[in-house]
């Protein structure tokens, strides 16, 4: 027992060693480092074109001022504290979006209900919402969450209707003459064809998402990156307001590398890949 | 006497104002395999259509009988596949499990099946990994699995190059020998109707029964036998007098 057990083991960390060497062969295969290392090379001549500090603070320097935030554990404080507004305002933007969306898609009556209050919502900046949230809700909670529910609810709306009128009516007919089940029909025909649109949503409506909360945070919050970030441009440290932002950035490629690629990798094995159709 | 398998009595479909199937009405027999031609809009889809249930029925009747047990399954195989993309062949049929089947029993048709129209090697590749002639005969395989009372087919080799579609014809009679499933075959390919059926619907233009024909010819049919030639003639004979009838009508509206 105790052989097989270890056996099984040695195979699964073997697994994730491939796994893990694989990733990293990925990441190091990267092209868009090449992009990264020449926005970094334009940065640092503009640096020192200007002298190497205080307006523009060369890469190095600012690279110095990020691992500083992250070693003292501040950075991690600070994004706690964003991420749980974030999350909040997310799940209810994205309730509203998937109800709108369905609604919209499905049914003509309900697509011209909210036609217009949707383009109306893709129109207006995120700053509209972070200082109408701050002004209406002060610097609580709620200010953050409502900015990020309505900035971010109509792309996820507009993403899931789409999604809802491209689904393929054939396909429903096929399960109506085979007489399937309305739950299978949901799961395995529905779900599966709303996925991309889902991923695109996620995507799109998390982006406004964050850049909205932050702002918000910037006006009106007493803690998280974007209030961090209001600190130090008062303190005038360029450097500061340098670092938090592109933390805030890592943190943002993390999601998209951690979870939303390898999610639309797995859910996408179905498609031909991209080199098979195009040689 | 052979029962029938399929009925329909004075059937009316009207899509609003456009009326698509007009007082259509005929038996099939359980076991036969009966083509349904016309030209295109004449309403063949919508009839098989109204008898899967995805269309609803404006008067009449339209139904679907079986004397050796309960089963008024019907298999439906559509001018595309209709697989879903996101599954594995394997799992597209297991999909279409009937309620009244244990999912044992299902699995088991499906290979047997599967294995019946050659893709028992392929059932876990993904729809988009087969050519179309293979996806086609999966969609053959799904609408066998279920073991249907009768089998509805819509133009299934019209998508299809004719060598492929040559070879689905052979296969499929071979595999209508072999289960004795009533076939109700749509097809705007007269040669194809008469290759394949026992009998043949011809629908007019403004979708009513035109002519009724039995096709007493042997199998395998040979399409240079002077037998074949002689009844294909005689479709021929069918459809120009059909045409003529539809020209002078157009002459009466003033159009061309």
């Amino acid at each position: 027992m105790s052989v097989a057990l270890s056996v099984s083991t040695n195979q699964s960390s073997t697994t994730v060693g491939k796994r893990v060497a694989k990733y990293l062969k990925g990441l190091v295969n990267h092209k868009g480092w090449l992009a990264i290392v020449l926005v970094l090379i334009f940065w640092q001549t503009i640096s020192l074109l200007l002298g190497g500090h205080g307006l523009v603070p060369s890469p190095i320097r600012t690279a110095a001022v990020m691992w500083d935030v992250l070693v003292s554990g501040e950075f991690f404080v600070q994004l706690g504290d964003s991420m749980a507004r974030l999350l909040i305002g997310f799940t209810l933007a994205m309730t509203m979006g998937l109800i709108v969306g369905v609604m919209s898609g499905s049914r003509w009556f309900w697509n011209e209900f909210f036609k217009d209050v949707i383009v109306l919502g893709l129109s207006l900046p995120g700053l509209v919402y972070a200082l109408l949230s701050v002004v209406i809700f002060g610097t609580n909670l709620m200010a953050p969450v409502m900015a990020i529910l309505f900035a971010s609810y109509p792309f996820i709306a507009v993403n899931i209707r789409e999604g809802v009128k491209a689904m393929d009516k054939d396909i429903l007919d096929m399960t109506q003459a085979y007489k399937v089940g309305k739950w299978k029909v949901i799961k395995n025909v529905i779900m599966p064809s709303l996925l991309p649109h889902f991923l695109a949503a996620i995507r799109t409506g998390f982006t406004i998402a964050w850049k909205v909360s932050v702002l918000t945070e910037v006006f009106g919050a007493t803690s998280g990156i974007g209030y961090m970030i209001r600190f130090n441009f008062q303190m005038f440290a360029v450097r500061g307001i340098l670092a938090w932002s592109l933390l805030f950035g890592f943190v943002m490629l993390v999601i998209e590398y951690g979870i939303l690629v390898p999610a639309e990798r797995r859910f996408a094995r179905w498609r031909p890949n991209i080199s098979e159709v195009v040689k | 006497m052979k029962t029938s398998a399929v009925k329909v009595k004075d059937l009316v479909k009207n899509f609003g104002e456009l009326r698509v199937l007009d007082n259509v009405s005929f038996e099939v027999e359980e076991s036969s395999l009966t083509t349904i031609v016309g030209f295109s809009g004449c309403g063949k889809s919508t009839l098989l259509n109204v008898l899967a249930g995805i269309e609803s029925i404006t008067s009449g009747i339209a139904e679907v009988n079986c004397s050796n047990d309960s089963s008024t399954r019907l298999g439906y195989v559509f001018q595309s596949p209709r697989l879903l993309p996101w599954q594995t062949i394997e799992q597209n049929l297991l999909f279409v499990r009937p309620n009244d089947i244990d999912e044992e029993t299902h699995s088991k048709r499906v290979l047997k099946y599967l294995e019946m129209v050659g893709l028992k090697n392929v059932r876990h590749k993904f729809p988009y990994q087969l050519s179309g002639g293979m996806q086609q005969r999966a969609g053959i395989a799904r609408a066998l699995c279920i073991e249907p009372a009768v089998l509805l087919m819509d133009e299934p080799f019209s998508h299809l190059d004719e060598i492929t579609a040559g070879g689905m014809r052979e296969e499929m009679l071979r595999i209508w020998e072999e289960t004795h499933r009533t076939i109700l075959f749509v097809t705007h390919d007269m040669q194809e109707a008469v290759e394949l059926g026992d009998r043949l619907i011809m629908l007019d233009y403004h979708g009513r029964i035109f002519a009724d024909l039995k096709i007493d010819l042997p199998r395998p049919r040979n399409l240079t036998e002077r037998e074949f030639i002689y009844f294909y003639s005689d479709i021929l004979q069918h459809l120009q007098k059909m045409q003529s009838i539809r020209a002078e009508e157009l002459a009466e509206l003033g159009l061309n």
